[in-house]
């Protein structure tokens, strides 16, 4: 008898009758609690997609009747879709280049011996906390000096480097993690520094980069204050700037079009996340590769 | 095929000191098995050999060549890994044939040889898996395979068996010594087990603290350890260790121990007098120290008297922990050897038998 | 190459490795950590630094300033302590991190983590899944729904009873602070169920032997243990917070007035709006400020675990 069922029974001897009852009732009672809460979490989320195939859309949960793609038609019509592919240059140009730097940086801090390595890694997690509040406005000025503003891709640069401490770190630490012993196998069977690094370690690292390059790519996707005060070009508007400009334009907030056009723009992160979180919590193994 | 030599041999990291003036010589062909406590510097000088590692001072010959900083992918050596170092991104098959492919052999010679290698290892029906499908054994042999294939000048294994269980240990070291006849190739193995060592090694090279304490064949080794430490790790049940003081009044000279005195012979009694103290402590194995029956006479033995603390029956034979006074002596007896605990024996051993080491530097004087 | 006909004449020898190869290996690690050094040092270092100069002049976005702007000494600091907005935006901005992030977050996460526990699976499941597509959501996204919720005869304000007010108007603090915490519960629960998830069973078994009941074995025994998870947790919660923009800019802008006018918000108005970019960057070095000591006094609380785990 375990030690559970020892307090159980006693107790079941003084009062069982009211014992049972608080046991067995919690349960369910737990179940309704959390279902509440949920309910009333879903309540914006239901708004949101319900409004948006409402044409006559107010700020008030309702069915839409009837059902229709009319929102989605005119907002794309109004630039929505520009604004969408402007997201995608932005969130793909700075992933790329982040993720290549980062992947770069975090295996050689996590494979060779470097000097004051103790230091930088500390920088680099002190830099994973810096508001982009402080960078914002000397970022601006030295733009302005070099006559960077209003270009997408010297945007995507500032939104790349925004991510790139935290890549690090991540990728630094995925890489350590991988077991040396493949290396060293692989060096003794003969293959050559480069070899190694393609046939092998990138291989196994891959988790790694791909985790890094979707959580740059979400993070750059939603930007908004970088976009706003470095890109004041209209044809470079990403999709948040573009929803707020939409919010404020029309003298009549246009709630239905302005949920499709929120819908749009949430739905291919919505989409990463979901592909990514099934890795992470798959977990990175190396089984079979080591024993044990 | 080559023979391999470290001269003077020293690495440290840091502070410590992992390996100390090293001097070695593994012979083209041999079957050499270095052995020692944790961090007796046995891995390190695997991995030196393998080129992880660079030596601090020294200089390390594969060949009749210095390869002190030669890479080791051009070493033209294999290993074999503690964790077997299996790829897991690649079947079975890919794995057997990493090196084959660096080199690039032609994909028919990959075939035949791949298969080959199988067929010998008995792994064929695992070619297509993964690494992470098979079992401890058949990883293992996977890897033996990936390092066999490429006909290398010298094996490397860092405690292979370790992490298998005794049954399957006991049949990879037939399958290991079997491979190393069809293959005499020059092999490096590394290990903490006396009993792999005395059943595989053409030579045992023994190690303590980053020194080399003594190389010799097993039975050597067994019979005639250099010195205490050795003595002590080599062989189980373990050495009898006892200390003894020496005695050279009255007639002629004795060690004093165990309750008793001891006569010794002239021989030993001047190989004593090279003791640096009056302490020596005496090391017999348990197969030498018998049960003595009261009625029997025995000439030439020593005979003490004690109490059975343990018995440990272990079928075809029983060991038994006798306390004399403030020693415990171990024996090995036949089964049902009628004996209790807590009843008094006799036990009997040739003194002539008995290995003598100094008992303040632990070298063996006679 | 020696070979073995010659043996060594001096007992030590040293072979030093090739010179070539090293340094080979030297430049290609130098290569690979130069770009990342590069963006670095260029996008986040050398902004940070000019910052803390910017902070001390008087530049300006437009105007006779932009160009030739000098260096005001403490004139900025001394505006901004004698700028009763401000003080309003520090206690603003204190009160959102706080109520809405530190306590709403981390009490709605833990109790969900808590009742996570203890539910069916597919409650768990299809509630957290909800909790995390909220986190998920881009922020422009939040704002706008929660914007239209509680705008006039939205279902927010039907909710309130007060189904004719724009909440944003009457009560915003309040409304952004709600779109915030069902914004970010769901990294709270996260964090605090894998927390929850390391605190040993044994622990908590061995006080139900005792004889406690569910309460007190949640704050003496089960909390305590996730102290550092806690402490984490805040101090992510305070950071992320602390410099959030977007909500509450697109909500309302800082309004009505400055009603909603956290930091962040208020550093964008002063330099964008009223450009004064030298004031603003005094503006965002306090924040800075703020947000430093905030940690530390975190860190400090996770001082006595983290010296025990490393020793």
């Amino acid at each position: 008898m375990s030690a559970d069922q020892l307090v159980t029974t006693e107790r079941e001897v003084t009062a069982p009758a009211v014992v049972r009852k608080r046991r067995s009732l919690a349960r369910p009672v737990l179940n309704v609690f959390m279902i509440v809460i949920g309910l009333v979490f879903l309540l914006p989320l239901l708004w949101l997609i319900l409004a948006s195939f409402n044409p006559s859309a107010d700020g008030t949960l309702a069915m839409p009747h009837p059902f229709s793609l009319l929102n989605y038609h005119l907002v794309i019509r109004a630039g929505a879709g520009a604004a969408i592919r402007n997201s995608l240059y932005l969130a793909g140009v700075s992933t790329v280049i982040a993720t290549a730097v980062s992947t770069m940086a975090g295996f050689m801090l996590a494979r060779r011996k470097i000097r004051f390595k103790g230091l930088v890694l500390v920088l680099i997690l002190f830099l994973t906390g810096l508001p982009i509040t402080l960078l914002l406005i000397p970022t601006y000025q030295i733009f302005v000096h070099l006559n960077w503003l209003n270009s997408r891709f010297y945007t995507s640069l500032v939104l790349a480097s925004m991510s790139v401490p935290f890549s690090i770190w991540l990728l630094k630490n995925f890489i350590g993690q991988v077991p040396g012993e493949f290396e060293e196998a692989a060096a003794i069977e003969g293959a050559s520094e480069i070899s190694i690094l393609f046939r092998i370690v990138i291989p196994l690292i891959i988790p790694g980069i791909l985790v890094a390059a979707i959580l740059t790519f979400i993070n750059s996707w939603g930007s908004f204050l970088i976009p706003l005060v470095l890109d004041a070009n209209p044809s470079d508007t990403p999709g948040a700037v573009g929803i707020y400009q939409f919010m404020s334009a029309n003298g009549q907030v246009q709630f239905g079009q302005l949920a499709a056009y929120s819908v749009l723009f949430s739905v291919p992160v919505i989409i990463l996340y979901l592909i990514s979180s099934r890795w992470l919590s798959g977990g990175f193994s190396f089984a079979g590769g080591v024993k044990g | 095929m080559a023979k391999i030599v470290l001269r003077r041999v020293t690495k440290s990291f840091g502070q410590k000191v992992a390996v100390d003036d090293l001097n070695l010589e593994v012979e083209d062909g041999e079957f050499v098995i270095v052995v020692g406590p944790s961090g007796c510097g046995k891995t390190t000088t695997l991995r030196m050999i393998a080129g992880f590692e660079t030596p601090n001072m020294g200089t390390l010959h594969i060949g009749g060549t210095v390869m002190n900083h030669v890479p080791p992918k051009d070493r033209n050596l294999a290993m074999v890994f503690q964790n077997y170092a299996l790829f897991p991104h690649m079947s079975v098959e890919r794995n057997l044939s990493f090196g084959l492919r660096i080199r690039h052999t032609s994909k028919k010679e990959i075939n035949t040889q791949v298969h080959e290698i199988a067929e010998m290892l008995d792994i064929r029906p695992l070619l297509d898996r993964k690494p992470a499908q098979l079992s401890g054994g058949e990883r293992q042999r996977v890897a033996l395979g990936r390092a066999l294939l490429r006909k290398p000048q010298a094996f490397l294994l860092d405690e292979p068996l370790s992490n298998l269980d005794a049954a399957l240990r006991t049949q990879m070291r037939f399958e290991l010594k079997r491979i190393h006849a069809q293959f005499p190739v020059t092999t490096v193995y590394v290990t903490h087990d006396q009993v792999e060592a005395m059943t595989m090694a053409d030579r045992i090279v023994l190690m303590n603290h980053g020194e080399l304490q003594q190389v010799a064949p097993p039975e050597t080794l067994y019979a005639e350890p250099v010195n205490v430490f050795a003595a002590g790790f080599i062989g189980s049940p373990k050495i009898n260790l006892v200390s003894a003081r020496i005695d050279h009044s009255g007639g002629g000279s004795a060690l004093r121990c165990l309750a008793t005195a001891i006569p010794v012979t002239t021989e030993i009694a001047d190989q004593l007098r090279s003791a640096q103290s009056q302490t020596v402590t005496i090391g017999i194995r348990p197969e030498d120290i018998l049960p003595q029956s009261p009625m029997d006479d025995a000439p030439g033995r020593a005979v003490i008297s004690g109490t059975v603390e343990v018995i440990e029956p272990l079928g075809a034979e029983t060991h038994i922990a006798v306390r004399v006074g403030d020693d415990i002596l171990t024996c090995r007896t036949p089964p049902r050897s009628g004996l209790e605990m807590g009843s008094t024996v006799n036990l009997s051993f040739d003194i002539e038998q008995a290995t003598i080491f100094d008992g303040t530097s632990g070298l063996r004087l006679c | 190459m020696t070979t073995l006909a010659e043996p060594p004449t001096s007992d030590d020898i040293a072979i030093a490795e090739p010179r070539l190869r090293s340094a080979i290996r030297h430049v290609v690690t130098t290569a690979w950590l130069l770009p990342s050094a590069a963006l670095l040092i260029g996008l986040f270092i050398i902004p940070t630094c000019y910052a803390v100069y910017l902070g001390f002049t008087n530049l300006e976005l437009l105007g006779q300033y932009a160009q030739n702007y000098n260096f005001t000494g403490l004139a900025n600091l001394q505006r901004m302590i004698h700028d009763p907005t401000f003080w309003l935006s520090v206690k603003l901005t204190l009160i959102f991190v706080i109520g809405s992030g530190v306590i709403a977050q981390t009490v709605l996460g833990l109790a969900l983590a808590l009742l996570g526990q203890r539910v069916n699976v597919i409650v768990r499941s299809s509630v957290g899944a909800i909790v995390i597509l909220a986190w998920v959501l881009p922020e422009i996204t939040v704002a706008f729904v929660w914007y239209s919720f509680s705008q006039a005869g939205g279902t927010l304000s039907h909710l309130f009873g007060a189904p004719n007010s724009d909440l944003l108007s009457t009560v915003p603090m309040l409304v952004v602070s709600m779109a915030n915490a069902w914004r970010g519960t769901a990294f709270s629960m996260l964090l605090l169920s894998a927390g929850l998830r390391n605190v040993p069973r044994e622990v908590d078994e061995a006080a139900q032997l005792e004889g406690a009941g569910y309460w007190r074995r949640l704050f003496t025994v089960t909390l305590p243990i996730m102290r550092p998870t806690l402490m984490i947790n805040l101090l992510l919660i305070t950071l992320a917070t602390i410099s959030d923009f977007t909500l509450i800019f697109a909500m309302t802008q800082g309004g009505p007035g400055n009603q909603t006018a956290i930091l962040p918000v208020y550093m964008y108005i002063e330099a964008f709006q009223f450009n004064q970019l030298g004031y603003g960057t005094t503006i965002a070095l306090t924040l800075v400020l703020i947000g430093a000591i905030l940690s530390i006094a975190y860190i400090r609380q996770l001082r006595p675990e983290l010296q025990a785990s490393t020793s």
